[in-house]
């Protein structure tokens, strides 16, 4: 399983690494510092993902089954 | 009434500017959700198109790109004569702006604060304890984020009693669209600020910590912010925090003085009062709509719209939908989706200050339940709320001394 990050859609509401702080980090703005990524989930946190992914108020975060092909 | 409906959608004529019974905004505000998906409001000049439902209010604040800031609020459409800053740029240039201010509100940033904000707020309650009783609003939810102001800023947490008259003053007048009503109390205040602004500049701190020394010092494309835009910051952000926290802590505190269950859950477990903050930010929102003015015809969701139109992004409404939040009236500290609140709103725009208020609002719950776990609201009180942007005049509290 794969976490993307949307950079355009991302706001800064740090809600993410608020719910996911082994998955995830904040940068020096209050920004998701993954922003603009897409990677494989390490094994066992895909609960702290999914959480991520329900906790952004804008819709920024996708768990995706495979890594899209642009990725 | 001349027409029932405008551009097909249905013509509304609530009053969201009025003083009221406390929730009183929340049940009108709910009503004319479940009218209509979208309502055309004919009480202001302009008029609003209101976005309502969660969906559309997210997209909304999604179209930055057309729709701007040019109307701020869809209540008060007229404000170009009182400029705000970051809140009245768009595009590249708000975010340029924004991330200049952006890494003095960021969590690691706030986090810096917390030693301070938690001494001061011990010192705050601790002064009200022995009296058993107090105004809520005016003794200390409004004193509490106005010496956080005056720190962020670096200046004396001793100005605050003075700093506050303007503030609220100011305040006051620019909530009732009469800018010109105080005159003196802004020019009060810009005159305090010049000060504060001139002395940094002749007494430079670390930039990374101090951000009147960072506003002084920053450059966008090369540019120094001049001292107006800089003294137009500090304002706009006295302007966004004060009466904003100070409403919040109004409504929670009422909650919680009426829901003997939900206070004791927060002393039993202070590890949940993150979580409650976030609750009552979704159930209690204060900013309840923000506006956008339309910069391209656009059709949305079915509504076509035209260059100059105000559109109504209705926060409250979104956060109390209960297609998007199940039994929206309750208040429930294990709601699984209530991270996606939009009580801050969303988009570019979105407040600046959440990581302070959440910060303070988080202390406040803490450590006022440390000291006076038991309280009441004063019997025979009776509570109102203000429109345009929700608060509270007053909130009488007493406890056993
Ligand atoms: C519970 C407290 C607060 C609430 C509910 C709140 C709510 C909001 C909302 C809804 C917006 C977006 C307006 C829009 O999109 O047009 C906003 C913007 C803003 N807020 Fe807050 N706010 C709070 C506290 C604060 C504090 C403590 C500060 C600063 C010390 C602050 C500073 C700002 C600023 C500067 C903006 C404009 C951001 C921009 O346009 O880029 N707010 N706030
Ligand atoms: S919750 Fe969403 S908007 Fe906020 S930092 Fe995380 S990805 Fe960005």
């Amino acid at each position: 399983m794969f976490i993307s990050i949307d950079a355009d859609k991302c706001m800064g509401h740090g809600r993410c690494y608020a719910v996911a702080p082994d998955l995830l980090s904040d940068d020096d703005e209050g920004f998701v510092a993954q922003r603009g990524q897409c990677w494989e989930i390490p094994e066992g946190l895909l609960g702290q993902a999914e959480e991520a992914a329900d906790a952004c108020p804008e819709g920024a975060i996708a768990v995706l089954e495979t890594a899209p092909s642009n990725a | 009434m001349t027409e029932t409906t405008h551009r097909g959608c249905p013509v509304a004529h609530t009053d969201f500017t009025g003083t009221a019974p406390l929730y009183e905004h929340y049940k009108m505000l709910d009503n004319d959700r479940e009218q209509a998906r979208f309502l055309f409001n004919d009480t202001t000049d302009r008029g609003f198109f209101m976005l309502q439902r969660y969906d559309d209010v997210r997209d909304g604040f999604q179209q930055h790109d057309t729709w701007t800031t040019a109307v701020r609020s869809a209540l008060r459409p007229n404000t170009a004569s009182d400029p705000l800053l970051p809140q009245d740029l768009n595009g590249q240039e708000h975010v340029k702006l924004r991330r200049i201010l952006n890494q003095f509100f960021a969590p690691a940033a706030v986090r810096r604060m917390e030693p301070m904000a938690q001494q001061r707020c011990i010192e705050l309650i601790e002064e009200l304890k022995p009296a058993g009783s107090c105004d809520f609003v005016a003794e200390f939810a409004i004193r509490y984020p106005t010496d956080m102001f005056l720190a962020l800023l670096g200046l004396p947490v001793s100005d605050g009693e003075q700093f506050l008259e303007w503030s609220d003053e100011y305040f006051s007048a620019l909530l009732a669209g009469d800018p010109a009503g105080a005159t003196t109390a802004k020019a009060s205040i810009m005159n305090y600020f010049d000060e504060a602004v001139n002395e940094r500049r002749a007494n430079p701190r670390d930039p990374k910590e101090d951000m009147v020394t960072r506003l002084v010092q920053a450059r966008i494309d090369d540019v120094p912010l001049t001292q107006d835009e800089i003294l137009t910051i500090c304002l706009t952000l006295m302007l966004a925090g004060l009466d904003t926290t100070r409403s919040a802590l109004g409504f929670i505190y009422t909650h919680l003085a009426q829901h003997d269950a939900d206070r004791q859950a927060i002393i039993d477990d202070p590890t949940l009062i993150p979580k409650a903050v976030e609750e009552f930010l979704r159930l209690y929102p204060l900013v309840f709509q923000a506006g956008r003015e339309v910069q391209e015809p656009q059709e949305f969701n079915g509504v076509e719209l035209e260059k100059g139109d105000v559109v109504w992004l209705g926060i409250a409404q979104a956060n109390r939908d209960p297609r998007k939040f199940d039994n929206p009236d309750e208040f429930d500290v294990n709601r699984p989706n209530v991270n996606q609140h939009i009580a801050f709103g969303g988009g570019p725009h979105r407040c600046l200050g959440m990581h302070l208020a959440r910060l303070e609002l988080k202390i406040v719950l803490e450590e006022w339940h440390k000291r006076i776990p038991e309280y009441r609201i004063t019997p025979g009180t009776e509570l109102r709320e203000r429109g345009v942007q929700l608060s509270m005049a007053a909130l009488p509290l007493e406890w056993e001394v």
